[in-house]
């Protein structure tokens, strides 16, 4: 078990967002979750990586345990620099006046390895031909699909190992889109990155996801394989239109 | 060989301005201006680490100063001299030589911890709502020293004339020049080094955007804690000189008109850009010290030509009119400052060669 999230409990203020959900994620799979608005997708992967601050959501019951250890007290920067779980954020924050290249060379900031910085910036450029093009491109000049692109790689570059991305499709033309799933894809067989996916599009998710959970206003109402849920005829009728 | 004809201009500029002040070349009053300019110079640039660099906004930066001043001229004054107050001199009159720039460096260590004081909410607060806080601290720095007196309270504090004429009679050579030009220049050689590192950078990201800063795992609050105390701490620094220099020091001129001095300065020259920030001191200086003979000149010439009632002298209260008019007319026609992000070495290329360049 690479993470588990247990019995969590989280807050906003005085109001409750996710009422005790549980899920686990192995080494190397993709696993998603899904839900309409406001079902508490993105407050989980906030909750992981306690950003952004300072509205960090509080728990108030439960835990989440990785590579055997709570990191529930862990500040965010060392989330990423020492357990390398690594956020690629809905709003994409990139750096909009510095060029693409920049901005995945920035990404190495805490990084110790230094050897493998050049390495896993080929290996970006080759699995996203878009970002190599403009590499000498002030970010803020791309197509919103790019620069989710570069918040991918940027993930990558600060060294990550479980990528959690929220709501990658969001905005997106489907030719990009599934540009972008199918790079996802390869990542995760080729160089075995673990991903969390967090999205609203429960086809595409389904589609590309080994495991899915179902998330409806904080709690979980269905889990298991991708093919089983797509085929729920509860999770259809839901969120598959019929 | 390029890479050090700049560091010889700048030692030959340095050596000969200090030979000029030893054998009376130049009079007290350009020596003194001089000085002055060193300490603005100071000033204008920790200022522009935290609003510049970092993007914050703090208003209090003369309170940091006047830790600085009060710490170093308290403990000189104490260690160093005989005083009505403080009685006889803790140590030998000989050791200010080493003593008072040790003095001044504690003075800004001080500085820094009370930094604290605004980086501490600054991990929570950003914008507008941390302005008031670093108003709030310059305010609380300068109640409590009023309040104290030990130190001469609202009167002032002074003896710091003794401690350097001490030095002179070890070694007579012009000390607070020296020191003053020195200060300078270290302080504006780590600011550059510190901005221009990777670690520096993490301050730039935070001013740009503080989650993906997090994501590419800058340690916020931490960066915050640097800037702040680096950016105070030689505040406090050319406080420290300030005292030394004027030998004598008040609460009250380290008040939110000398937050505001700093703050035209750093707006003035652009924020982010550190050659900006040492032009604009440099030109703020003279701007300060022409004022002091344009308004006089003014109220005479107003007062031949009938324009202002015979009663009425129009004094140097209106530097304080003439210093914010510049701060609006900048905000409103250059907000980006003169200088905007850019280095001097941007609009002159043949400068880039004097430094090393540290990309790719």
């Amino acid at each position: 078990m690479l993470l588990s999230v247990r019995n969590l409990h989280v807050k906003y203020g005085n109001i409750e967002a996710l009422h005790g959900i549980s899920f686990d994620i192995d080494e190397g799979e993709i696993v998603t979750l899904i839900g309409a608005n406001g079902a508490g997708k993105s407050t989980t992967l906030h909750t992981i990586t306690r950003l952004p601050p300072p509205e960090a959501p509080r728990v108030t019951e439960g835990d989440i345990i990785y590579q055997g250890k709570s990191i529930l007290k862990m500040p965010p920067h060392k989330v990423v620099s020492e357990l390398h779980i690594t956020l690629a954020p809905e709003g994409r924050h990139i750096f909009g006046n510095l060029t693409v290249q920049e901005n995945l060379k920035l990404a190495t900031y805490a990084r110790q390895d230094t050897d493998n910085i050049a390495r896993d910036m080929e290996r970006i450029y080759d699995l996203f031909p878009r970002l190599a093009e403009r590499r000498k491109q002030r970010s803020e000049s791309l197509s919103g699909g790019e620069q989710q692109m570069l918040a991918v790689g940027r993930a990558l570059m600060s060294g990550g190992r479980l990528l959690l991305l929220d709501e990658p499709s969001m905005g997106l033309a489907p030719v990009i889109m599934y540009e972008k799933f199918r790079a996802l894809k390869r990542l995760n067989e080729e160089d075995g990155i673990t991903i969390l996916l967090v999205e609203q599009n429960a086809r595409i998710a389904l589609q590309f996801a080994h495991r899915g959970y179902v998330l409806n206003t904080g709690e979980i109402v269905a889990q298991g394989p991708s093919e089983q849920l797509a085929c729920d005829p509860d999770v259809k009728a839901a969120y598959l239109g019929g | 060989m390029q890479k050090y004809s700049f560091k010889a201009l700048l030692l030959a500029i340095t050596v000969g301005f200090v030979l000029a002040v030893h054998f009376q070349l130049v009079d007290q009053y350009v020596t003194t201006v001089a000085m002055l300019m060193g300490i603005n110079i100071i000033l204008s640039t920790s200022l522009n680490v935290v609003n510049g660099y970092m993007g914050e906004f703090s208003c209090g930066h003369a309170g940091f100063m006047c830790v600085g001043a009060y710490v170093s001229s308290v403990l000189s004054v104490l260690l160093f001299t005989k005083d009505r107050v403080f009685g006889p001199a803790l140590l030998p009159e000989e050791f200010a030589v080493i003593g008072v720039p040790v003095v001044i460096l504690i003075g800004g260590v001080a500085a820094a911890l009370a930094g604290l004081i605004v980086a501490v909410p600054s991990f929570k607060t950003r914008g507008d709502y941390l302005a008031i806080i670093t108003i709030a601290a310059n305010y609380i720095i300068i109640s409590c020293l009023e309040n104290m007196d030990v130190i001469g309270g609202p009167r002032g504090f002074q003896g710091m004339k003794r401690v350097v004429g001490a030095m002179e009679d070890v070694w007579d050579i012009p000390w607070m020049p020296v020191l003053v030009l020195v200060g300078t220049i270290l302080s504006v050689w780590a600011i550059r080094r510190f901005v221009s590192s990777t670690y520096g950078k993490g301050i730039s990201a935070i001013c740009q955007d503080e989650v993906a800063a997090e994501i590419m795992s800058v340690n916020t609050n931490k960066m915050k804690l640097v800037a702040f105390m680096l950016s105070s701490g030689l505040a406090g620094v050319a406080g420290g000189l300030f005292a030394h220099v004027y030998g004598y020091v008040n609460p009250q001129s380290f008040n939110i008109l000398k937050s505001t001095e700093c703050l035209v300065m750093v707006y003035l020259g652009g924020m982010g850009s550190l050659s900006g920030s040492v032009l604009s001191a440099i030109v703020f200086t003279l701007l300060i010290e022409a004022l002091r003979f344009a308004i006089p000149a003014l109220n005479s010439l107003a007062h031949q030509l009938h324009m202002v009632p015979a009663s009425y002298e129009i004094g140097q209260v209106w530097k304080w009119v003439v210093l914010p008019l510049i701060l609006i007319l900048t905000m409103q026609f250059r907000p980006e400052g003169f200088m905007g992000k850019k280095e001097l070495s941007d609009f002159f290329p043949f400068l880039k060669k004097f430094y090393q360049r540290l990309e790719d």
